[in-house]
């Protein structure tokens, strides 16, 4: 460790680091675009641009390595200028519709576009990328609103693995793109959205964002992933009580802002019209209990060889209570006449602790059997 | 467990990232466990080596510096074999091996025979192959850059760090619990457990199977591992739990509940959030079981294929619609938000449940102080739980918010355990246990001449009710296919994306082709989320592994024939 001054303050840094990293573990702000800290130092947006006393000309901070006794100005006239400047180039060829964007308001353009003053572009307004994409359910890429800052790029070959997208062609027609310009289900995409996490600008969108409202309009509730047993914590931005997208935050203990497919976007089976919502009781056993007129048999048919099996055909909804009452009858009933060994419970490894808990506590303390598992096996 | 005394992931996820040699197996990670892959892949670019033993060239393979490819089965000997090239040219951790372990003489002894040279012809794995996973892994090389770690530097020993990962590749099988035992045996032969970015790590497959195998869902231990068998836990549980005596003699694990019920032993069936009906091996056997109950009752979100045989179906909430706690892999319990509305009368599993038992006693006219079986909240559960589950003591919501802790965590002051077995195991000393192979308990023959392996997709999860009800997901991979070599899709005669009729000894599923060079020749594979294709009719449920019960999902004979 050793010590360096950013902006007339002392703070530490270790070798290797460098000063933009140590800026923002600091809480000194410096401008950033293309630079993210899970991600390599691309250095290409050049909005990090810091003083350093002794050279002539600033630098980016990201790529500056921190030394002992180094002295940093993160806010200066020339800085502000030059920064200004870059924002000034990159909204030349990016729209300023901000009133009808869905990223306003968690935009990164757009806040240093605010931050520094940049109202229009001062040079001829060219949108060179107009090409619209969207051959998935999961993401959107709307390439004019890309500023080439290959966040999305990297995150695909550093964290996932998957290399699916890279910056082809040079200047006005460079954009990210599949191998050939393919559609994205014959790349190498695993559609986990980290791309569209790192996104700074609108450029890659959830589907299930577009057009459901901004984000200010929105509320964020953190939890964690009902799938496999990483356990993953996701922020889903909710409006009116409905999600309208899931990311993850820096702050995830376990994935930080990554994701896979099932994760960030496999959370619309809740509001599937499938979802059980009332007791059920199979037909047959309610006509025993005179709940329905009509005699049934259950089909000898396996339900895995029905197509399009329906609920309705077999089952009639009932209370509570009936429920609950059939179930207590038939549950003391196997007790009494064939012992607590004669039931059997699975409980699951989708269930909470808690439930996991009550469940092996009702075996064995309410029914007194061991015959308690769940699908840890399976 | 037998080895170490503890059943869960020895080390943290975040630390993979920083091994110098990540040993993966039987854990197809990129698609069962994605952001664990991204560990990989970090580690992997700092210049870790990353081997691989697998039957299938699954997508991590990408990212390897060595790949094992397997005959399915046949890993146990390559392990041994690995054992066997480090214990002969000196490479195992002698001081490690005096100073924490015990049994090493008589595993040693087993070990001497098997050579690379047998497992080599067993596995189909070159020798010189075996032998570099085996330096790799004991000395934890990395392919480049330098160890983070100061014991990796050739003044302190020069011996980096190596981590194992595994999963379900290495349990479902018959002798599941052996090749566990013989991972963590590699594991302390070389010291490689204990430390930062080492250690013995299974994969958990679902986002609580930890925590219900931790809260006491098994059929042979109450809530914290504590044996049921042990009649002064059974004391200390009936005490806390307010009743006279606990059943003492362990239970039937589910799949011998089903052959339980096929005889009329099992009469009544409680199902919380299962789907045996796709999940269990041999489907057949399974319907025929929970045709004849009593009663069945489930309690789900989706009307399920085994829902569809119950007798009494009960609305759940989503995890997504309620609080409570889940523990990941890495022994971490989380708090959960609900974050939707259940719909219609759906409510928590935990209210269903206490219902249930509070009318069971009623109709058994059994009392108890009231509100026994009610409870106002999760937390109220949870602070009942930490009271009688010692890896869980010091745990309530109000430390678990944020981050979560890592059991064990056994009073309130303690920070959680980031890795296991630091300077001692939990059971004293680490055990060697002189493991023998053991060969899968169905081969493939005349009648039966292909190898049937399943797992997971990517996009897809365990009995596919909720991803295959996801629009985006469902899209993405619409429908069930097997997995073929374009050798056994040639002598079969059939295309890519071809129906075939898939049969075993139990049943037959027809499915479409996808001809792929993932699988070698003689190995098929088919996942088990498709319904139209399901997988488990064809497994075998006849032999288990004897001490987990674990069905053998991983290896069974099958056909496969042009419809």
């Amino acid at each position: 460790m050793f010590k360096l001054s950013i902006d007339g303050r002392i703070v530490d840094a270790s070798p290797g680091a460098n000063v933009l990293d140590v800026a923002l573990a600091n809480g000194i702000e410096i401008p950033h675009l293309c630079y993210h800290p899970e991600l390599s130092v691309s250095g290409g947006c050049r909005l990090c641009l810091v003083e350093v006393e002794g050279r002539p000309e600033p630098t980016t901070a990201c790529g500056l390595a921190c030394a002992e006794g180094m002295e940093i100005r993160t806010q200066s006239e020339q800085l502000t200028a030059m920064r200004r400047a870059i924002i000034d180039l990159f909204v030349s060829d990016h729209p300023l519709d901000c009133v009808t964007c869905d990223k306003a308001g968690s935009c990164l353009l757009q806040k240093y576009a605010y931050e520094y003053g940049v109202t229009e572009t001062s040079h001829e307004k060219i949108i060179a990328r107009t090409l619209y994409q969207d051959d998935n359910p999961f993401f959107i890429r709307d390439h004019q609103y890309c500023i080439l800052c290959g966040r999305c790029t990297r995150v695909c070959e550093e964290i996932v693995g998957a290399s699916a997208i890279e910056i082809v062609g040079r200047g006005f027609e460079s954009h990210v793109a599949t191998p050939f310009d393919g559609p994205m289900i014959d790349s190498s995409c695993v559609f986990c959205g980290s791309c569209v996490q790192v996104c700074p600008t609108a450029a890659l969108l959830p589907v299930s964002r577009l057009g459901k409202g901004r984000e200010w309009e929105m509320d964020r509730v953190k939890s964690i992933c009902g799938y496999c047993g990483v356990g993953c914590e996701i922020e889903y931005a909710r409006k009116n009580g409905d999600i309208v997208y899931a990311q993850a935050t820096p702050d995830g203990p376990v994935n930080g802002e990554f994701l896979c497919s099932k994760g960030r976007y496999g959370w619309d089976f809740v509001s599937h019209p499938d979802r059980l919502t009332h007791p059920l009781m199979r037909r047959d056993v309610a006509y025993e209990l005179g709940l329905t007129d009509d005699p049934w048999e259950l089909p000898t048919e396996s339900p895995l060889a029905v197509e399009n099996p329906q609920i309705e055909d077999s089952f009639v909804p009932v209370e509570w209570d009936t429920a609950y009452d059939l179930i207590a009858e038939r549950l003391a009933h196997t007790v009494q006449n064939y012992g607590p060994d004669a039931v059997m419970g699975l409980s699951s490894a989708r269930c909470t602790n808690e439930e996991n808990y009550l469940f092996q506590k009702f075996m064995r303390a309410g029914i007194g059997t061991n015959n308690v598992d769940h699908c840890a096996r399976l | 467990m037998q080895a170490f005394g503890s059943g869960a992931m020895t080390n943290s996820i975040h630390e993979m990232r920083d091994a110098d040699c990540v040993f993966i197996t039987g854990s197809n990670t990129a698609e069962s466990h994605p952001v664990i892959s991204y560990e990989v892949i970090r580690a992997a670019r700092r210049g870790a080596n990353v081997v691989i033993v697998d039957p299938r060239r699954i997508p991590l393979v990408e990212h390897a510096t060595l790949f094992l490819q397997v005959k399915p089965g046949t890993d146990i000997y390559v392990f041994l074999a690995m054992m066997h090239t480090i214990i002969r040219e000196g490479w195992a951790d002698a001081t490690f091996i005096a100073e924490r372990t015990e049994g090493y003489d008589e595993f040693r002894a087993v070990v001497e025979e098997y050579t690379p040279e047998r497992a080599s012809l067993m596995s189909g794995v070159a020798v010189g192959d075996i032998e570099a996973a085996a330096r790799i892994y004991a000395l934890g090389e990395r392919a480049s850059g330098t160890s983070i770690y100061a014991d990796a530097a050739p003044e302190n020993g020069g011996r980096g760090h190596s981590t194992i990962l595994y999963a379900m590749g290495i349990t479902q099988r018959s002798n599941g619990t052996d090749l566990v035992m013989t991972l963590a045996n590699l594991a302390m032969l070389n010291g490689q457990i204990g430390k930062l970015s080492t250690g013995v790590n299974p994969l958990r497959g679902q986002a609580n199977v930890q925590g219900a195998c931790d809260l006491g869902c098994l059929v042979n231990v109450f809530p914290g591992y504590q044996a049921v068998t042990d009649a002064e836990k059974r004391a200390a549980l009936a005490a806390a739990w307010n009743v006279e005596t606990l059943p003492g003699e362990v239970g039937l694990t589910v799949v011998e509940a089903m052959h339980a019920a096929s005889e009329g032993k099992v009469r009544t069936v409680y199902v919380m959030g299962e789907n045996p009906m796709m999940t269990d091996p041999n489907t057949n056997h399974v319907e025929k079981s929970l045709r004849g109950l009593d009663l069945l009752v489930v309690q789900d979100i989706f009307p399920s294929e085994t829902a569809q045989l119950a007798h009494v179906i009960l609305p759940a909430a989503a995890s997504l619609e309620k609080d409570g706690s889940f523990t990941n892999t890495e022994r971490r319990a989380q708090l959960l938000n609900p974050v939707v509305q259940a719909p219609g009368e759906a409510i928590p599993d935990w209210q269903i449940t206490g219902e249930i038992a509070a009318r069971f006693d009623a109709k058994m006219g059994i009392e108890r102080e009231s509100g026994y079986w009610y409870y106002n909240s999760s937390s109220e559960i949870f602070d009942e739980l930490a009271t009688v589950t010692p890896i869980y003591r010091g745990m309530s919501y109000a430390r678990l918010a944020g981050e979560g802790l890592q059991w064990p965590c056994p009073d309130a002051e303690h920070p959680g355990t980031q890795y296991l077995h630091a300077g001692k195991f939990s059971r004293g000393r680490g055990k060697f246990n002189p493991v023998h192979a053991n060969d899968p308990a169905e081969q493939p023959d005349d009648d039966y001449p292909l190898i049937l392996t399943t797992g997971r997709v990517l996009y897809h999860y365990h009995s596919g009710t909720m991803t295959r009800r996801s629009g985006p997901l469902d899209w993405r991979d619409p429908g069930g296919y097997i997995e073929i070599n374009p050798v056994d899709a040639a002598s079969v005669d059939v295309q890519d994306d071809s129906g075939v009729v898939v049969e075993s000894r139990r049943g037959r599923v027809l499915a479409r082709t996808k001809i792929s060079e993932h699988v070698p020749p003689g190995t098929v594979f088919l996942a088990f989320h498709w319904r139209e294709s399901p997988a488990n009719v064809l497994t075998q449920d006849f032999k288990l592994d004897p001490v987990a019960k674990i069905p053998e999902y991983k290896v069974c004979a099958v056909r496969v024939e042009k419809v």
